[in-house]
């Protein structure tokens, strides 16, 4: 469980994180999406204590996550930039955390094997690729066997494979009744591994709860239209106050009404329908609306944003 | 990277199996966590063979050099006065430069790599972990000083004794000088990563703590007004001078009583540690 109230951090004159509230529950996978730049990384440092809210709070199972008594034991942490030494092995630099907390080798081996660093565990992190060294970062995480997770990108850089990991492991984890927060630029990601979602732009919580809800709350259905008529059609609705785009000739893509108007619109004329779909709005069309504001790096279109994404996907 | 479960329980039954999840944090733990952290960096075995070795070659060339001393009429008649301790300490300078660096490192190394992350989610208190980390250092610090005021007495003794100069143990004059060495070794390894915690740059750190530690008092050395000179005898190499001879020292500035000296050398390791610890847990990691 982890519940923030109020929580803004500004750095000099910038807000990075302005007077957000939320409450993460245990026992499902909580999507923090939001686009670079939003404040995920800031809100989950402040979480662990390592930055200092300017104003506001934030507990984790009931506390400030300092006043735990075996930190480690309550919350593990993959942080966003990497927080390792690069001269130590990946097991010293476990084993330093391990140590604090009195866990036990077999426990850090046994990280090692989890996360599939058996291979590479005594070589120095300095050599590690980005994915190694999230795994190294989950490894942590994992060391002392937390009731809540909190990883901040973490399927940045890792391979499918290695995504498709993640995604089994942070199921399984709420699965056992575990708070499972997940932060992420991709939407894409978040609708495989989700269940709840805390949309943030610009510092703001801009939409949460379960994920279908949110696709819902912006919904902007639209519906599709195959018609020999098109044109026809397409004039007949525009004269309603209706928005219709001519995406192929032949075809409609009409938003602002239902399927229902649509076909009884071309009954009323007599024109033929070859197809009446309705569209509700994807994950992706969703996240696109709320956050379109609240992009703070925008990229020069909107294409050349959703291939980058995918590129990062893969 | 393939042998990753395919499955998923497996990995969660390994994840909650009751049999590893003995989480207990300790302030033990915590001191052994920054023993593992010292020892597990290559650059600090570096430091500690550098120094002992830096040191003792450097007392070994000055004992050497009593040869060339005894042939010159000027300088022969100084040798008497000379304390055999005096010359065992004297590679004193290379093992503060390294162990400032080493003291520096210790927190810098942490801050410019993003691992001082993982310390605080660790301990998110931060002051003990720090604690830890002064206390590992002093041990470490004080321990290559120890070893190589012994190996620099060891080595030179074969040359001392012609000139009958090897310091007697029944001496209190010895005991001076060489635990001096290491008290004012440990202060400016104390002194570093006081400066490192407060600057957190390893660049700025190590540029600050040499120029205060070693190259300060040369520089105002040629600033005769007297109230330079008066700050120049507070900088920490003449304080230790002091400490480190049992009559007087050409070190320009070194005028202070032994006991204001001890007081001199503590306030350096100290002032910038007490500082550093209150920043510390005000300041976002
Ligand atoms: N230490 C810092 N100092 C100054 N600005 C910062 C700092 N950390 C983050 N920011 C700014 O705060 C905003 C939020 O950043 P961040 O939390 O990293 O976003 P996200 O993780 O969602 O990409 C950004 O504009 C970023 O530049
Ligand atoms: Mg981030």
């Amino acid at each position: 469980m982890i519940e923030a109230h109020e929580l803004t951090k500004r750095y000099g004159g910038k807000t990075a994180v302005d007077s957000i509230s939320f409450t993460i529950a245990p026992g499902s996978v909580t999507g923090f999406l939001g686009p670079n730049g939003a404040g995920k990384s800031t809100t989950i440092r402040m979480i662990m204590g390592l930055d200092r809210p300017t104003s506001g709070s934030v507990t984790v199972n009931g506390k400030p996550y300092g006043h735990h008594r075996s930190p480690l034991g309550e919350v593990g942490a993959l942080l966003d930039a990497q927080a390792v030494h690069p001269g130590r092995s990946a097991r010293s630099h476990l084993r330093t955390m391990a140590a604090t907390h009195n866990i036990k080798a077999s426990r850090v081996s046994e990280v090692i094997e989890m996360t599939g660093l058996a291979g590479v565990a005594s070589k120095r992190v300095g050599g590690f690729s980005l994915g190694m060294g999230q795994r190294l970062g989950i490894a942590a995480a994992l060391l002392g066997d937390p009731r809540t997770l909190i990883l901040d990108e973490p399927v940045n850089g890792l391979d499918p494979e290695g995504v498709q990991w993640v995604r089994q492991l942070v199921r399984g984890l709420a699965a056992e009744g575990r708070t499972v927060f997940l932060s992420s630029h991709l939407m894409s990601e978040m609708a495989q591994t989700a269940d709840q979602l805390l949309v943030i732009g610009r510092g703001r919580i801009i939409a949460a709860g379960p994920v279908q809800q949110v696709i819902d709350s912006v919904s902007g259905g639209a519906v599709r239209v195959r018609s020999p008529h098109a044109g026809e059609l397409a004039a007949a609705l525009a004269a309603d106050g209706v928005t219709v785009t001519l995406p192929e000739s032949g075809t409609l893509e009409v938003s602002g009404t239902t399927a229902e108007h649509v076909g009884d619109v071309a009954f009323t004329r007599g024109l033929a329908l070859h197809e009446l779909s309705p569209r509700s709005a994807t994950l992706e069309e969703a996240y696109m609306s709320l956050t379109q504001d609240a992009v703070d790096y925008r990229s020069h279109t909107t294409t050349a944003r959703s291939r980058t994404e995918k590129g990062q996907n893969q | 990277m393939s042998t990753l479960t395919a499955d998923p329980t497996a990995t969660t039954r390994a994840a909650t199996s009751p049999s590893t999840a003995e989480v207990n944090s300790t302030l033990a733990g915590i001191m052994r966590g920054e023993w593992i952290k010292l020892l597990s960096l290559r650059s600090t075995w570096w430091a500690l063979t550098s120094t002992a070795a830096l040191m003792t070659l450097a007392s070994l060339a000055y004992a050497m050099s009593l040869d060339t001393m005894a042939e010159d009429p000027v300088t022969a008649p100084g040798i008497e006065q000379m304390h055999g301790a005096e010359i065992v300490a004297s590679g004193f300078p290379f093992g503060m430069l390294i162990i400032a660096v080493m003291g520096a490192l210790s927190i810098t190394g942490e801050y410019s790599t993003g691992m001082i992350r993982s310390t605080f989610a660790a301990v998110p208190t931060r002051l003990p972990v720090f604690a830890a980390k002064a206390l590992t250092l002093v041990v470490l610090a004080a321990a290559v000083a120890l070893v190589s005021v012994i190996l620099s007495y060891l080595v030179t003794m074969a040359q001392l004794s012609q000139y009958d100069l090897v310091p007697a143990l029944a001496d209190p004059g010895t005991w001076r000088v060489l635990g001096g060495s290491v008290y004012c070794l440990t202060a400016a390894a104390l002194f570093s990563l006081g400066l490192g915690t407060l600057l957190r740059s390893t660049a700025a750190t190590v540029t600050v703590a040499l120029t205060v530690l070693l190259l300060l008092p040369g520089i105002l050395s040629f600033v005769t007004l007297d109230w330079v000179q008066t700050i120049v005898s507070y900088l920490p190499l003449p304080a230790s001078s002091t400490l480190l001879t049992t009559g007087t020292t050409d070190v320009p500035g070194a005028n202070l009583s032994t006991y204001t000296s001890l007081v001199v050398v503590a306030a350096y390791a100290v002032v910038p540690i007490v500082t550093a610890a209150v920043a510390l847990r005000r300041r976002d990691a």
